[in-house]
């Protein structure tokens, strides 16, 4: 078994003796659904002022991008600025194996977990709710890889330059806040005045959500929002491995 | 055979040279102990050594390789237990020499290490779970555990309670039978009396003496201490007049006498010609903490309460 290999099974067992964190990633977004369609009144009701949609249509794009939100950085950075501050980075780098290798492995069980958390709130959009899947499935799948791209590469960055456990989880959750109000969980991007709209669009959540609205209604993903995840991807991406400290 | 050549390492951090200018070698299956206060620049002269930093100045070599240019091959063969080094909490004390094991070519078998450090009931605990001394233990077992030709192992005992600090020295030399070589940093002075073969002593980065502990003890001038309770009381100058004896001092109705040379017999002879009883005697050898003091001006700093 590689190295590799190996630090991702240890992470993911690791992973999954945190219960609370488990719950989070994977069942907010499918949670968010249910809660909405049968709990909001009217949620499961097609709504002239959302143009013959139902809430729950118009949120379950909104629920995969809160999803990949919530990984990228109420999790992710605090993981890492965990593992540099108890030293674990510094204690790899006494090894034959680099701790490259282990950012490598969270990075691969938050894909992991993203895809899982992201299926979970299909299906049960599907089963609960009769929301059709995406319409233009590789659209959609192209929109959710560059998403996940794009949000991770920021809480990479965040994670690479945090110095401490409470900077991590700090500045984790200054930027998740306002990602998610741009996503359009707290009023959707449609009734969003054109001003926080456009701000919206810049943010790699608020392109995510427009890229999955467009391919689940069977369109091409907007450029502009394809654009903007890409941007951020490599951005914050080159940013964070050239930067990240490793104690 | 040297196994570490540093040959005037400098290593600055914001214009200060916490490392400055050290040269020492270390010979193949010996026990190098690195003596100095905190912030003397041990930490990172060893950090050096092991490529976690890169240095300003001078040149390192780790059996024949360069520590940044041949970084990995170093690593396979060199063990580094670093302080404040923690793992995750809920790592499991055996999934982590496991783990860790997986990362070398020519592993130790980690069970028998969880028996020789003292862990093997502790095999399924978790790390947050662990005392004190149990993390130090599986902090030294990960260094171990890819079988180093050399290990460099930082504040070894600190926070350690006395047993654990005496099987832990026990575990060394152990080490050093089998035939590993083995840098000892530390600023515990007894921990470097005890189990080095020879000592540096290092302050602000640079080196002040390098010798075997018996050898930096001989250049403090032969001094020791005699303590005792006079069973009457008795004056200074009884003592102060005799050639042998430097100094006395008293500490509450104790008399502290130094001196060097026959000192002691000088001093029981006065006494009993004097009718006085010396109780509660004991005699100190100096101690390296006294050598460091005589070489530098300073003390090595606050003692490990034992």
């Amino acid at each position: 078994m590689s190295a590799l290999t190996k630090l991702t099974a240890v992470e993911a067992k690791l992973f999954v003796r945190e219960p609370i964190a488990m719950f989070w990633g994977l069942a907010f977004p499918a949670l968010l659904l249910l809660i909405l369609g049968l709990f909001f009144p009217g949620g499961r009701e097609p709504s002239p002022d959302l143009g013959g949609m139902r809430l729950v249509d118009l949120y379950a794009p909104i629920a995969l991008g809160l999803a990949l939100a919530t990984l990228a950085f109420a999790t992710l950075p605090a993981i890492l600025s965990t593992y540099r501050e108890r030293g674990i980075l510094r204690r790899l780098a006494t090894t034959p194996v680099s701790p490259r290798r282990l950012v490598t492995a969270q990075l691969i069980i938050q894909v992991v977990l993203a895809v899982l958390a992201a299926a979970l709130a299909i299906a049960v959009g599907a089963i609960v709710f009769d929301i059709p899947i995406p319409q233009n499935l590789v659209g959609f799948i192209l929109a959710f890889v560059l998403a996940a791209a794009a949000m991770l590469s920021l809480g990479l960055l965040i994670g690479a330059v945090a110095p401490t456990v409470s900077a991590g989880q700090g500045i984790g959750m200054a930027v998740y806040f306002p990602m998610l109000f741009f996503a359009g969980v707290y009023f959707p991007r449609e009734v969003m005045p054109e001003g926080l709209r456009n701000i919206s669009d810049m943010t790699p959540t608020g392109a995510a959500v427009q890229a999955f609205s467009d391919t689940w209604a069977g369109l091409a993903p907007s450029t502009s929002s394809l654009l903007v995840m890409a941007a951020f991807a490599i951005g914050a991406g080159l940013l964070a491995a050239a930067e990240f400290r490793w104690e | 055979m040297s196994v570490i050549e540093v040959e005037n390492l400098v290593k600055r951090y914001d214009d200060v040279a916490v490392v400055d200018g050290l040269s020492f070698t270390v010979e193949r299956g010996e026990i190098f102990g690195i003596l100095g206060p905190n912030g003397a620049g041990k930490t990172t002269t060893v950090e050096s050594i092991a490529g976690l930093r890169r240095p300003d100045g001078g040149r390192i070599e780790v059996l024949g390789l360069d520590p940044q240019e041949d970084a990995k091959e170093i690593k396979e063969r060199l063990g580094v237990q670093l302080q404040e080094s923690r793992l995750p909490d809920r790592i499991e004390v055996w999934e982590a020499l496991d783990l860790y094991s997986s990362f070398y070519r020519s592993p130790a078998h980690w069970p028998d290490l969880l028996d020789q450090l003292g862990l093997a009931e502790k095999r399924d605990t978790k790390f947050a779970k662990l005392s004190g001394g149990q993390k130090q233990r599986l902090s030294i077992a990960l260094a171990l555990v890819g079988n180093p030709e050399v290990a460099i192992l930082d504040e070894l005992t600190t926070g350690l309670d006395p047993q654990a600090r005496r099987d832990t020295w026990g575990l060394v030399e152990q080490l050093r039978d089998q035939g590993v070589t083995i840098v000892l940093v530390t600023h515990f002075m007894e921990e470097a009396e005890r189990l080095a073969d020879r000592v540096a002593l290092i302050d602000s980065g640079k080196l002040v003496a390098l010798d075997t502990p018996a050898g930096l003890v001989a250049r403090a001038d032969d001094e020791q201490r005699i303590r005792f309770r006079p069973s009457s009381p008795i004056e200074d100058s009884l003592l102060t007049e005799l050639p042998e004896v430097t100094g006395v001092t008293r500490v509450g109705d104790t008399i502290v006498v130094t001196g060097v040379g026959n000192v002691l017999h000088a001093v029981t002879s006065v006494l009993a010609r004097n009718q006085i009883i010396a109780e509660q005697l004991r005699v100190e050898q100096v101690t390296l903490d006294d050598a460091f003091v005589a070489l530098t001006g300073r003390s090595l700093g606050t003692p490990d309460s034992n």
